[in-house]
C-alpha cells in the first residue's frame, strides 16, 4: 500500500480539498499511461477530440437528477458593476476561506463529470454513416464525502474511448475492450478484475439507472487490488443516442465506452511495482503489443 | 397475494402494454432486447410487489432477475 509520504516523494502535491499535482516522476508516469492509452485506442483508428472544461447544463437535465450530490457547476458574479463593487468593498473569503459571494450570474455550465458527454453533446442531431469511434480526455469533477491521494478525487484525468454505433457494433467494441485491456494489464503485470458494477445515482432505490445497472450487465468495472476501479467499460444503449438525436442505421445510436481514471493507475503502478521509476513498465510498447490486430 | 399463474398473467399485460408491436415470449429477454427499459422498471417492481404481498430488495437484485416473464417467476413469483 503507498503512504503519502512515498507518493509525495515521487511528485505528488496533493491538496486536501481533492485535487493532486503531479510533479516529477508521478508526472512522466501519467504522461505515459495517457500515450499507452492512446496507443490502445489505435486498434479502432479513434480519432481524437479535445473538449472544454464545462457543459451546458440544459445538456445534462439527466445528469444533474441523477447525479446531484457529485455536481459541481461553474459559477460566475452578476457582471452588473454595483454588484462588483458591492463584492470588492466586502470581505472577499469569510473567516473560514469561503467567497462571500454578492450576486450570482445564472449557472449554465456544469464542470465535466465525465469526458464522453462530450463526444455525445458535440454530435447532437448526427445521422452517422458508420460506427464512429472517438478517444477523448478532460479533466473530470465529482464531489465525495472524503477524498484519498490518487484513489478518489474531487478532479481527476479520465482518458474515454468511445463507440457510437449499432447495438452490435457497440456490444462488439465493449467486448473487445475488455479484452485489450486484459491483454493491456497482462503484459504490465498490472493484476485486474472485472466486477459488474453500479454508478453512485441520487436516491438509487427507485432510479431506473441503478435498477437497470442492478439486474443488466452495462457496466463493469477492472478493480486492482480487490476494491480499487481503474477503468470500466459501460453500455448506455441508446440513452445517449435518444438524448441527443445521434442516430444510427435508422435508430437512435448505441454507444458505449472504455474509461480509464488516470491518477488511479499511478496509485496502482507504484503500488504493484513499487516507488523507483526505474521498475516500472514500459507502457508504451505493452499497449502497442495489446492493442495490434 | 396471487398465485403463480395470476402473476404471470399480470406480467404478461405489463410487458404488452410497453412492447408495442414486438411479439413477446415468456422467455424472452426482455430488457436485453430493449422490449422493455429502464423506465419501465420501477413501475415493475411495485406492480411484483403488489403482486407477491411482499417487498422486493433492490439492493438484492442480480443479474438476469428480469431477463424475461420465466426468470420474473423464478425470481419473485411465490406458489403454484
Amino acid at each position: 500500500m503507498n503512504t503519502i509520504t512515498d507518493l509525495t516523494g515521487l511528485g505528488l502535491r496533493w491538496d486536501p480539498s481533492g485535487q493532486a499535482g503531479l510533479t516529477g516522476p508521478l508526472l512522466a508516469l501519467a504522461d505515459g499511461c495517457d500515450r499507452a492509452f492512446r496507443r490502445l485506442a489505435n486498434r479502432w483508428r479513434c480519432r481524437e477530440e479535445a473538449y472544454p472544461a464545462t457543459l451546458p447544463a440544459s445538456a445534462l437535465r439527466g445528469h444533474l437528477r441523477s447525479f446531484p450530490h457529485q455536481v459541481t457547476f461553474a459559477t460566475a458574479l452578476d457582471s452588473a458593476d454595483a454588484n462588483l463593487a458591492a463584492f470588492t468593498d466586502g470581505p472577499v473569503l469569510d473567516r473560514d476561506g469561503a467567497v462571500a459571494l454578492t450576486r450570482t450570474a445564472p449557472v449554465t455550465a456544469v464542470l465535466t463529470p465525465a469526458a464522453c458527454y462530450h463526444v455525445y453533446h458535440a454530435r447532437q442531431g448526427e445521422q452517422l454513416p458508420a460506427a464512429t469511434y472517438v478517444t477523448t480526455r478532460n479533466t473530470c469533477f465529482r464531489r465525495e464525502p472524503r477524498y484519498e491521494p490518487l484513489r478518489r478525487q474531487w478532479t481527476f484525468a479520465m482518458r474515454e474511448i468511445v463507440c457510437l454505433g449499432t447495438a452490435e457494433e457497440s456490444v462488439s467494441f465493449l467486448a473487445d475492450a475488455r479484452a485489450v485491456v486484459d491483454r493491456f494489464t497482462l503484459l504490465i503485470d498490472l493484476p485486474l478484475d472485472w466486477t459488474p458494477a453500479t454508478d453512485p445515482f441520487f436516491r438509487p432505490e427507485r432510479h431506473p439507472g441503478h435498477l437497470l445497472q442492478r439486474i443488466q450487465p452495462v457496466k463493469h468495472e477492472a478493480t486492482y487490488g480487490g476494491s480499487l476501479a481503474l477503468g470500466s467499460v459501460n453500455l448506455h444503449h441508446d440513452h445517449f443516442g435518444s438524448a441527443y438525436g445521434i442516430a444510427r442505421d435508422g435508430a437512435p445510436a448505441t454507444t458505449a465506452c472504455l474509461a480509464f481514471g488516470v491518477e488511479r493507475w499511478l496509485y496502482a503502478l507504484v503500488d504493484r511495482h513499487g516507488t523507483e521509476p526505474g521498475g516500472w513498465p514500459d507502457l508504451l510498447a505493452a499497449a502497442g503489443q495489446a492493442a495490434a490486430r | 397475494m396471487r398465485s403463480d399463474t395470476e402473476i404471470r398473467a399480470e406480467l404478461r399485460t405489463f410487458v404488452r402494454r410497453h412492447a408495442g408491436q414486438v411479439a413477446v415470449t415468456d422467455d424472452m429477454p426482455l430488457f436485453t432486447l430493449r422490449v422493455l427499459r429502464s423506465v419501465h422498471l420501477p413501475e415493475l417492481i411495485i406492480l411484483l410487489e403488489r403482486l407477491r404481498g411482499a417487498p422486493i430488495d433492490v439492493e438484492q437484485l442480480r443479474m438476469g432477475d428480469f431477463d424475461g416473464i420465466d426468470a420474473m417467476m423464478a425470481s419473485f413469483g411465490g406458489r403454484p
